[in-house]
């Protein structure tokens, strides 16, 4: 892939036109700084090849789309999004990936950080203490089987009615935490073995908790929505299905590599399996895909109250006031049914966000009416010691992206490279020395998300503002985190 | 055909296994082996040791593969089951039948989400088998 295969169609926008291959239904495009692109132009960067494979898949709305955040995956890219017609169109296990709902949630507070940074080394301790982390930790939760079909079935419900969250979080979550469509009955037993435990549990890799300090606001008028002012704490969560999801994608990805022959689709690359939107395989894995976000809204939830114990163990009596509350909870691994105009046409698709985030402009029914003047928060972590974002959608990702914006900050290093290169202590000791408080499992797995092997998250961040995706709120720096 | 029949080799996301094998026997078992380098356990050394026996089917090579690292990757998950021993016995006709040996509740550095098909593709050499397994981690 070079520069020249693409027409530059904005200051940020790259189009890949369907002549580029001949088994492209639809075009590519790819939101990008000049320096983001050239950056994903590498010889072994295979993330627009994996671009461009997405716009084969039948039934396409509109374009295959890329977020400035792209990096290479397994079948789609992350930061991929695409949009299959419900009535043509396709649904795919492995565009979704095996996280699914991996997400973000952003708690905020009133706590000044000049006012917590005595006590900041103790929060986080506590943290990592309370929230169980790592590979295959079981959770804190003991839940009977029915109780948790339940959880699968009614999402943030069950967390409602088990005092693990409280009434104003639910209407801060995406889809109030809880999708209709979920169908146990289309759950494996070893998808159910593998998640009945994990619940409240953060996890290991990229998953995380991180304290922050509102560093700038930019929008005062939705940072006052969100009850965000400069100097003030906030935290970050993010995590996903568990070993739940992972197993509904595995389940499912096997399963429909003969669906995708029974309905005569051909792919570049099997990780891309799919089927018929409205074929009985396609609506199982939706109703099993459903049930895995759902536990994935719980997953946070759970972990929210785990880290509202922890601020007060530590900070009540030495602090003003040590509540939390929800700025919003996002999704950035789903396949939703969405009705989007394409072409001044109104069309029903299933909207595939692979490492890409909702970001509904303003006036969208489903955000609680605090929001609706300002859009949607689009919550937006960067790597590990560098700076995070909050922004809110908008009429321009409504009209160009199906309503959808970047994830995070994107990584260029391989993880092995990350090993090779950064020393985990060593790492440590420089956040340390920075001021961010540093707790984790694994050195190595801390080398693996070094800061090093990311992008710089504000140039991504410049970059969907500047396309006019999404719009800056307030900026974040972090001063703890918190890793399995 | 170098000494350590498996190597991660670069991939910015996720991980990514290249595997080598005099025969398909010997490139499955290699494979297994390399996965569970890299998920890095630690057993109980109070937890007696346990079998568990395999016998699949696929409809291909490349989706065998897949169904048996992913019955690993169940069990290290599900049963914290740090593998010490492989053997696969027998492997035709896209079916296979194995035994691996651990120990139960151990600890482990990494976490194996899953085994994709990305890419994957069983290819044959002068030498034997290769093939490069991307895992999501």
């Amino acid at each position: 892939m070079r520069k020249q295969d693409f027409n530059r169609i904005a200051e940020y926008v790259w189009e890949i036109p369907t002549s580029y291959r001949d088994d492209m239904n639809v075009p590519a495009r790819l939101y990008a700084s000049e320096r983001l692109l050239e950056a994903v132009l590498g010889e072994d960067d295979k993330s627009v090849e994996q671009l461009v494979n997405t716009a084969t898949l039948p039934g396409l709305a509109g374009y295959a789309l890329a977020m400035p955040d792209i990096h290479q995956g397994y079948g789609f890219p992350i930061g991929g999004v695409i949009a299959p017609r419900v009535e043509d169109g396709v649904i795919s296990p492995g565009g979704v990936g095996y996280d699914i709902n991996c997400g973000v949630r952003v708690l905020a507070s009133r706590i000044h950080y000049e006012e917590a940074a005595p006590y900041l080394s103790d929060l986080a301790t506590a943290l990592y203490r309370n929230c169980p982390s790592g590979v295959g930790k079981g959770g804190s939760l003991q839940i009977s089987k029915s109780d948790f079909v339940d959880l699968l079935h009614d999402g943030a419900q069950w967390a409602l009615r088990n005092g693990y969250a409280l009434p104003e979080d639910i209407e801060r979550t995406e889809e109030n935490g809880r999708l209709a469509g979920a169908d146990v009955s289309h759950v494996s037993s070893r998808a159910m073995s593998r998640g009945i435990e994990q619940v409240g549990t953060l996890g290991a890799g990229n998953h995380f908790i991180e304290v922050d300090m509102i560093d700038e606001v930019f929008d005062e008028q939705a940072a006052d929505a969100m009850g965000l002012a400069p100097g003030n704490l906030v935290v970050q969560i993010h995590s996903g299905s568990r070993g739940f999801g992972h197993q509904v994608c595995t389940d499912y990805v096997r399963e429909f590599q003969s669906a995708a022959q029974k309905y005569g689709i051909h792919l570049p690359d099997r990780q891309l399996i799919c089927a018929p939107f409205q074929s009985p395989e396609g609506q199982a894995y939706f109703g099993a895909m459903n049930a895995a976000a759902n536990y994935a809204f719980v997953n946070r939830q759970v972990l929210a109250y785990h880290i509202r114990r922890s601020f007060e163990e530590v900070l009540a009596g030495k602090v003003d006031d040590w509540h939390l509350h929800q700025v919003y909870d996002i999704a950035h691994n789903m396949a939703k049914r969405e009705t989007h105009v394409v072409n001044g046409e109104t069309v029903e698709v299933v909207v595939h966000r692979k490492g890409a985030t909702r970001a509904f402009g303003p006036g969208f029914e489903g955000l609680p009416p605090e929001y609706r003047p300002i859009g949607q928060p689009v919550l937006v972590p960067g790597s590990m010691g560098t700076a995070s974002w909050i922004l809110v959608g908008t009429e321009g990702s409504m009209a160009q992206t199906f309503g959808s914006s970047c994830h995070g900050a994107g990584r260029v290093m391989s993880r092995r490279e990350a090993k090779r290169s950064v020393h985990g202590g060593t790492l440590r000791t420089e956040l340390e020395q920075e001021g961010i408080h540093v707790r984790a499992g694994s050195m190595s797995g801390l080398a693996e998300e070094a800061p090093q092997a990311y992008k710089d998250v504000d140039e991504v961040v410049k970059t969907v503002s500047g396309a006019g995706i999404a719009r800056k709120v307030a900026r974040l720096v972090p001063v703890a985190v918190i890793k399995g | 055909m170098s000494d350590q029949p498996w190597e991660e080799i670069e991939h910015s996301a996720d991980w990514a296994l290249r595997v080598r094998g005099e025969d398909l026997r010997a490139l499955y078992e290699n494979a297994a082996r390399g996965m569970i380098a890299l998920a890095g356990g630690e057993a109980d050394p109070d937890q007696p040791a346990v079998s568990h026996d395999f016998a699949l089917s696929a409809p291909d090579a490349e989706t065998l593969l897949i169904d048996w690292l992913t019955e690993l990757v169940y069990l290290i998950e599900d049963k914290s089951l740090v593998i010490s021993d492989i053997r696969v016995a027998r492997i035709e006709n896209f079916s296979l039948e194995a035994t691996v040996r651990g120990t139960p509740g151990g600890h482990f550095s990494k976490h194996i989400k899953a085994v994709t098909y990305h890419g994957l593709e069983i290819i044959r050499r002068d030498d034997g088998y290769e093939a490069t397994i991307v895992f999501d981690v």
